[in-house]
């Protein structure tokens, strides 16, 4: 704090001193003098000089200076934080990118290494924050930490796996600076440039105003990376067999000709080889299958290495898959095909059919035991109860599948109730069947048929179907005429998914083709109601648990279940013998919701409710896929967008201003250990003197 | 020892004195000690009957008959002595701050010792029948006792405050409550202030109109040729004057021997002394200072005796004695 005359402690000090002082003259007594009444009579003696001042007492004097030393040093700086009340000259904040794509070259290490340097050799009027660049973004070292605490906060620092916002970055430095107490106010920005980052937020309102922005240097415009990314894992049933289909997409850039991926899953490797990256796109889908038992959880990882690669923590993903629940299908069709594809024999295990009687709706209704999928055909919506059935599912959130192979006006009612309009019938004949033009091979349901394993799509013929218009379903499937032979419904709770065909010969080659058990299959699980929560995130992320209303759960348990760590139960209920993983994160259930943050490190983690075993869920973390493109730009556009423009006229470069005050708070004072022992060492100092003064003053009388 | 078998000065006790609270009982103690001993003192043969008689004349004063003595033996007389010896007597002491002075071996300051002396021949006198008055000098705020003084900053004063000396005044009286009114004018007596004794003898001189005994209490500290005046017109106006000059041994011996800063009681003028060196000088000058006065005294026809206050004080009630007999 500046000195100044006016500062009231000042005269508090002053009063301070001067206390002692006119304690000393009152108990100061006169010595050698005596009073005389014939002093007439020597009037020619000399008159006394002023004495010299000399040290009579050396105790005393000791003790008066300490009182006096002590008291004034005490008023004199009562604000001390580590000797440091110079004026703030600049305040500087170090945005650190901690985000995956900084590993690239161990950029992270290097900046934190940087900004720890930096802390020591700046001087006591810089003040120093630093903002961590990460999911959400934090100040990891503010104004008011000293050095040594801001250094060991660096370096307990570890690198993310989490994707950040530069924006938010900036933001949370700017706000720091507004309070800041600097002349000059700072932003460094410790990252990689990334072009993604920089691109995604910059139609932003200005907000950096009077900020000096200091950018790193450029590097190479592009990094050789090897990635993973989107893992997809689906169960198929096909035949006897239950497999598991899985897909990952593999993205290369750089000189790499080959990587070496290995697939494992429950602790098998499924494959383990090298794939050849000349001449090959940028991003290489990768497809696997296997057989795997269709009671447990599936919990896999891919890795890729290969060379040359700037990251590396991007180069693994994980995925799971739960065991398959035996579904429920009610089953409203005449068509054979469909019975017989739906009969325990062929579905063995994975959907029970229950085939409704017509003239038995009525009681279904009443009976309200609804399956999880409900497949009908077109010509039964002649019925109230049929359609009242069909609504029910969608609106309780269960799946159909309606198969359109008749149109009557209240079919078409229906229809219409659904949002689709049929059109007419398309005969084309078994001579001219169409076939499959497009499919959108991304859907769940048409994905796995990527591989050849399952059959050609391309190969089913439809030769007479219900030309269908709609503005609320998405066509999956498009015929050589480009109508659609496939819709999944957007308008309602429940999943429909529409063929405007029946499946029999009469009006297609489908029923009799490879692919019509697994579309079947898929189509059934895709129809089923999904659990709302889904499973794969980004690290850093929150999950949100939805529980069933009145769900006596506590809480919400996250452990590790990444490949190796226990998983003491397979989707059965178990009794737990103490074998799993110690809890990672707790999560409370509030109003049956509950908000679990997901850990920074990618892998496999499993939930479960309480202190019960069973897992519920297993999450899935992987890096986004946007931290591997080590794309950088050089200079930022969005910078230049987000700093306020200076008026005409005006500097760029922010005034330098008055040193700014301390804010003096009595919690500050009171904190100020220094200050308060200098007080009793003044005041002890004080009680001393008076009682040696006191024996002194007694030793002469 | 017996007290009979004391000598006066033996019989006097500083301690006793000092024990003693209250004016009137010092006063007491000093006189019925002296009356007490006065058989075994030079002094014996004085009386202390004081009625007189004379036949009636045609023409007295009835009022002044003895009608007891006529109711026992028939014969009319006149109280001669009450009517025509009735002396005035005045006590009039020096207030003056030199008057606080008090040496190592006194028994009192000196105002303590004239002031005792004061009281002590006041009761004897009203004792006596003889009226007794007094005139002191009242100035203001006074500041009694030591000085203190301070190594730094303006001094204490001693000195008057500035305001001007006020008389106080006692007729004479023999009523019985006149020695209490003088006693308690005694105790408020506070030594204070600068040189007085001429502006005291003014005053004397112009309250007291008839003749009277006029005692007479100062160390005359104050240059003769100030005071000399005064003295003399309180001869003129045909008083008589009994000097008590009440000294301290520190200023009859100046035994002083350690080298110091001395402070004047009335001036608050420092000088630093060395007794050793000073001692001639001061006694030289002193010894000339008494032989003024006792010049001036002589010169005048007025009693003149030194009181030391390391002494018994009878010495000057003997002195009183004498001067009473011979004005009577």
């Amino acid at each position: 704090m500046p000195f100044s005359f006016l500062n009231p402690w000042l005269w508090l000090g002053a009063l301070a001193l001067a206390a002692p002082l006119w304690l000393h003259l009152r108990r100061k007594q006169e010595t050698n003098l005596l009073p005389f009444s014939a002093l007439r009579f020597l009037d020619d003696q000399p008159e006394p000089r002023a004495s010299p001042w000399r040290l009579r007492n050396l105790v005393l004097f000791v003790l008066r200076a300490l009182a006096l030393l002590a008291l004034v040093g005490a008023f004199a700086w009562p604000y001390v934080h580590e000797g440091n009340t110079a004026p703030i000259k600049e305040s500087r904040v170090y945005v650190l990118d901690n985000t995956l794509s900084h590993q690239a070259n161990d950029g992270f290490g290097h900046d934190r290494d940087r900004i720890l340097r930096d802390l020591g050799k700046a001087a006591v009027d810089i003040q120093v924050a630093v903002v961590e660049l990460s999911s959400t973004p934090r100040v990891l070292v503010s104004f008011g930490d000293d050095r040594a605490i801001a250094k060991r906060k660096l370096q307990e620092l570890q690198p993310s796996f989490q994707r950040g916002s530069y924006l938010a970055a900036f933001r949370q430095a700017s706000s720091l600076l507004a309070n800041s107490l600097g002349g000059v106010k700072r932003i460094i920005f410790l990252g990689d440039n990334q072009e993604n980052q920089w691109n995604e937020n910059v139609n932003t309102p200005p907000f950096l105003r009077d900020l000096e922005i200091e950018m790193p240097k450029a590097g190479p415009p592009l990094l050789p990376n090897l990635s993973l990314s989107e893992p997809r894992v689906q169960r198929i049933f096909l035949g006897d067999k239950s497999l598991v289909n899985f897909t990952v997409k593999l993205s290369h850039a750089g000189e790499a000709k080959a990587a070496n991926i290995v697939l494992r899953a429950n602790e098998q490797v499924i494959f383990n080889r090298a794939v050849e990256l000349e001449k090959q796109p940028e991003t290489i889908l990768l497809q696997a299958q296997w057989e795997a038992e269709p009671a447990l959880w599936t919990r896999g990882e891919v890795t890729v290495e290969g060379v040359p690669d700037a990251l590396a923590a991007d180069n693994r993903v994980f995925f799971s898959l739960a065991p398959v629940v035996e579904g429920k299908v009610a089953l409203l069709a005449q068509s054979h095909y469909l019975r017989l594809a739906l009969s325990p024999e062929i579905m063995r295990g994975q959907w029970a059919t229950r085939v409704l009687e017509p003239s038995k709706l009525s009681g279904e209704l009443a009976s309200n035991q609804d399956a999880d999928v409900l497949v009908l055909e077109s010509n039964y919506l002649q019925s109230a109860d049929a359609r009242k059935l069909l609504f029910r599912y969608l609106s309780n959130g269960r799946g159909v599948i309606l198969l359109v192979n008749r149109l009557t006006p209240a079919i078409k009612g229906c229809l219409h109730e659904l949002g689709f309009e049929a059109e007419g019938t398309v005969t084309a004949g078994k001579q001219n069947a169409e076939k499959f033009m497009f499919v959108f091979s991304n859907h769940p349901i048409f994905h796995p048929f990527l591989s050849p394993d399952y059959g050609n799509l391309m190969d089913v013929k439809v030769s007479k179907y219900i030309r269908l218009k709609t503005s609320q379903a998405m066509p999956l499937v498009f015929s050589e005429k480009g109508n659609g032979l496939f819709f999944q419904g957007t308008k309602t709770q429940g999943k429909l998914f529409v063929l405007p065909f029946g499946l029999d010969r009469e009006h297609s080659t489908w029923p009799v083709h490879q692919t019509f058990i697994p579309f079947l299959d898929l189509t059934l699980q895709t129809a089923r109601a999904e659990d709302p929560t889904p499973t794969n995130f980004e690290p850093g992320e929150v999950a949100l648990v939805q529980l069933p209303a009145g769900s006596p759960v506590r809480e919400v348990v996250l452990r590790d279940a990444t490949m190796g760590s226990p998983l003491p139960s397979d989707g059965r209920e178990a009794r737990g013998e103490g074998n799993a993983a110690p809890a990672i994160t707790r999560a409370p259930v509030e109003q049956g919701r509950a908000q679990v943050r997901l850990p920074d490190k990618p892998g496999l983690y499993a939930s479960s409710y309480d202190d019960r075993d069973q897992i519920e869920k297993v999450f899935s973390i992987n890096p986004s896929p946007k931290e591997s493109q080590l794309v950088y730009v050089d200079a930022s556009a969005a910078l230049k967008v987000w700093q306020v423009a200076e008026s005409k006229g005006q500097s760029l470069k922010p005034k330098v201003g008055l040193p700014a005050r301390a804010k003096i708070s009595l919690a500050g004072i009171l904190q100020q250990r220094l200050w308060w022992w200098m007080e009793l060492a003044g005041l002890g100092a004080l009680m001393l003197e008076m009682v040696v003064a006191d024996l002194k003053r007694r030793a002469e009388s | 020892m017996p007290p009979a078998a004391q000598t006066l000065s033996e019989r006097f006790d500083p301690k006793m004195l000092a024990a003693l609270e209250g004016l009137d009982f010092k006063a007491r103690y000093v006189m019925e000690g002296f009356l007490s001993g006065l058989h075994d003192s030079p002094f014996h043969g004085f009386s202390v009957e004081f009625s007189d008689y004379r036949n009636y004349q045609p023409g007295d004063d009835l009022r002044h008959l003895d009608w007891r003595l006529f109711a026992r033996t028939d014969r009319l007389c006149i109280k001669r002595y009450m009517q025509e010896t009735n002396v005035r007597f005045y006590v009039v002491c020096d207030t003056s701050a030199s008057m606080q002075y008090r040496g190592t071996t006194a028994w009192g300051s000196k105002l303590e010792c004239a002031r005792i002396l004061a009281a002590a021949l006041t009761w004897f006198l009203l004792k006596q029948n003889d009226a007794a008055g007094m005139v002191t000098l009242s100035g203001g705020p006074r500041v009694e006792g030591q000085v203190p003084s301070l190594t730094t900053g303006p001094r204490r004063s001693t000195l008057d405050s500035g305001h001007p000396a006020i008389p106080e005044f006692i007729r004479p009286s023999q009523r019985p409550n006149q020695f209490g009114l003088i006693l308690r004018q005694l105790e408020l007596l506070r030594a204070a202030g600068g040189p007085c004794l001429a502006e005291l003898l003014q005053h004397t001189v112009r309250l007291v109109h008839r003749r009277s005994v006029i005692l007479f209490f100062s160390d005359l500290l104050e240059p003769s040729d100030d005071v000399a005046l005064g003295f003399k017109q309180l001869r003129f106006h045909g008083h008589e004057v009994i000097i008590f000059q009440v000294l301290d041994r520190d200023e009859l011996e100046f035994p002083f021997t350690e080298p110091k800063v001395f402070e004047d009681l009335e001036t608050g003028v420092r000088r630093v002394v060395s007794p050793a060196a000073a001692r001639e000088t001061y006694l030289e000058r002193f010894n000339a200072f008494m032989a003024a006065y006792q010049d001036l005294f002589h010169s005048l026809e007025m009693s003149h005796c030194v009181v030391r206050t390391d002494e018994n004080p009878w010495r000057a009630l003997a002195v009183f004695l004498s001067e009473r007999k011979r004005l009577k």
